[in-house]
């Protein structure tokens, strides 16, 4: 069932009272290492619920006056107020009337100064810049009950103040019951560094928000089709670096790429289980194309499916107990279910004559399914992405008149969307929230960018 | 004298028989498709072929008179185009070979069994309309159609071997009909 927006829960609330208790316990572990920091007790997870919360996050204040501590606060307001705002949970104070109230005091601040502009939460940010080193203290206040909610020292290498902003917002988040985006990656296909024919394709992977974007692969061949491990150190992929398609798997952090479908014929589109020690890709080695399960070293490799039309694009369940994937046997291609040995298969689209690319919401709390459609039949072949919840078998619509979109990947908190879409020449990397609202396009770099995969 | 006569006899016997029975005819290469053109023979005065000590196989190298590298054929350049077979192409989202497929297929079919040291992959290409997944698997369906095809015209299967691009090199990357009809197409990669 999804969460509704529950409103606010008044300040008498013992369950707030209660978890503003912890949140002082928290302030007294106020020392805590980037990556290191602890997530609150699940019983602290109320404290901030609901779309009724309206936050206030005021510029960080530099703790010293050299430019080096100060661009680090420019940096770290900006990316934290944009995170905290992508996550789609809270409210903010406009900007805008920060000005009209005294200095704020980082030490005391006066709490009936952000109540007078309607602020619920105050999230304070200092920073200090001192040789390499940069230090990000944070504190996130209740106005209501005069509280500390979070008290967090984070320091670290100076030279990505985005990432600390990062860490502070999913710490931040964490207070609700939901998961933080803001240090998750996406990987995604580009052609951005094929200079000379055949174009190459390579891999890249970026923070959710577009930048930082590293390279991955370096072969000059096709590599496309990536897709994240469920302990975000590896990719899967489709490399055409032998010649024959075939299922790499790269240990991204140490540097090393296995094929692990060797005389597998031609294999495509790998996708890791939940418990990622699975991987689900299609391949046609039995002669038609079908969907194969292997273990994640590519050992005992066997065939799910069996049917005349080709079966493609698989997608794990969040339990992994079943499978969703695209096949043309009844004609047009069509999403399926079955379960993951290959049995119960099922058709489940009906609307439309061209479904394809499902991704599973990773999220329990959603049973749905994010896929890529042609809605509007006639005139040029136009896809867009689609959503169809698994109970109701109701779809709702997700892009409309942006260019043609597909692909989709679920954010690992179910609550996003990232998908490809081409808007003139170009395909780029877009983000949307389930509803298909907030859509943005990431500025993830040159060239066309495609397939992206919403990493943990 | 006459003693001598049998043995003689039967040691020039055992010469003239073991001769007859070792000696080796010219290997005759019979590879039409290696000669300059249709009716230019070379002129009598050529070098006459060497002995080779080739089997021959179905895939064994027939190596070209005058030609002992054997590049008797062009073969695709480092960028997998400009080979010796032309594309073939296919209607939309459609893998079945048409009549002027079929007539470009049976040419293909004939220079492969010309050209026996040539191997061939055959890329299954599509447009760029429809998903990635969809199009790997049409492009699949596509390459393998040719080869079928192909097969079914003599070509050993050995020789071939097939390969989905889908729509990720597009010969065209324009976005208008005419890009898509050259993009959807089967390609010829030869090697030897």
């Amino acid at each position: 069932m999804a969460p509704t927006e529950s409103p606010f829960r008044p300040s008498s609330s013992p369950r707030l009272r209660a978890t503003l208790a912890i949140g002082v316990i928290l302030a007294a572990g106020w020392w805590v290492r980037p990556g290191l920091a602890q997530a609150p007790p699940t019983n602290s997870q109320i404290i901030i619920s609901g779309g009724g919360q309206r936050f206030a996050v005021p510029d960080c204040l530099p703790r010293a006056g050299d430019e080096a501590s100060r661009e680090a606060c420019r940096t770290i307001t900006q990316v934290l107020r944009a995170d905290l705002k992508f996550e789609g949970l809270f409210q903010f104070v406009p900007e805008s009337l920060f000005s009209a109230l005294p200095p704020l005091n980082p030490e005391n601040p006066n709490f009936e100064d952000w109540r007078s502009v309607g602020a619920n939460i105050l999230v304070i940010t200092r920073a200090q810049v001192t040789g390499g080193e940069l230090v990000l203290e944070v504190r996130v206040f209740s106005i209501d009950g005069k509280q500390v909610m979070l008290m967090r020292r984070y320091p670290g290498r100076a030279d990505n103040p985005r990432s600390f902003a990062h860490i502070a917002s999913d710490d931040i988040v964490a207070l609700t019951q939901y998961r933080g985006v803001a240090r998750t990656k996406i990987a995604f296909t580009s052609d951005r560094d094929a200079t000379k024919p055949p174009r190459g394709k390579e891999l890249y992977i970026v923070d959710y928000d577009g930048f930082n974007a590293k390279r991955i692969t370096v072969n000059n061949s096709l590599n496309i089709l990536p897709a994240w491990s469920p302990d975000g150190r590896s990719l899967a992929y489709t490399s055409y670096r032998q010649g024959s398609p075939a299922i790499f798997v790269a240990r991204i952090y140490e540097g090393r790429s296995d094929n692990i479908t060797k005389n597998e014929g031609q294999a495509f589109a790998p996708t890791f289980s939940p418990d990622g020690k699975r991987i689900a890709y299609a391949s046609n080695k039995s002669g038609n194309m079908e969907i194969w399960i292997a273990n994640a070293d590519g050992t005992g490799a066997h065939r799910i499916t069996s049917s005349q039309g080709s079966d493609t694009a698989p997608t794990w369940s969040p339990t992994g107990q079943e499978i969703a994937f695209t096949s043309d046997r009844a004609g047009s291609p069509q999403i399926y279910l079955m379960d993951s040995e290959g049995l119960n298969v099922r058709r489940l689209t009906t609307v439309g004559n061209w479904n394809d690319a499902p991704a599973w919401n990773p999220s329990k709390e959603y049973s749905e399914i994010a896929y890529t459609s042609r809605l509007e039949v006639g005139g040029p072949v136009s896809f867009d992405i689609a959503v169809i919840d698994l109970a109701t078998r109701q779809v709702r619509q997700v892009t409309s008149g942006r260019g043609s979109c597909e692909y989709p990947s679920w954010a690992p908190n179910g609550r996003h969307l990232v998908f490809s879409c081409k808007r003139g020449n170009t395909w780029q990397i877009t983000v949307s929230d389930r509803e298909g609202r907030a859509i943005d396009t990431l500025s993830a770099g040159a060239g066309n960018n495609v397939q992206p995969d919403w990493g943990p | 004298m006459k003693r001598h006569s049998v043995p003689v006899v039967l040691v020039a016997l055992v010469l003239l028989t073991g001769c007859g029975g070792t000696k080796r005819k010219p290997a005759v290469l019979t590879d039409p498709g290696a000669r300059p053109s249709a009716g230019a023979y070379p002129p009598a005065t050529a070098t006459p072929e060497p002995e080779q000590p080739v089997t021959e196989g179905p895939d064994i190298a027939a190596v070209a008179p005058g030609n002992p590298s054997g590049e008797d054929f062009s073969v695709n350049d480092a960028s997998g185009e400009n080979g010796p077979l032309e594309d073939i192409r296919f209607e939309y989202d459609r893998a079945e070979i048409g009549d002027a497929a079929r007539a470009t297929l049976e040419k293909h079919a004939l220079w492969l069994q010309n050209h026996r040291a040539a191997k061939v992959t055959v890329e299954g290409h599509c447009d760029e309309r429809g998903t990635v997944d969809y199009n790997i698997a049409l492009g699949d369906k596509r390459a393998r159609a040719v080869k079928d095809y192909l097969a079914s015209l003599g070509v050993a299967g050995d020789r071939m071997h097939t390969v989905s691009l889908g729509k990720e090199r597009p010969l065209d990357p324009s976005s208008n009909e005419q890009a898509f009809a050259k993009n959807r197409r089967a390609h010829f990669v030869v090697s030897r």
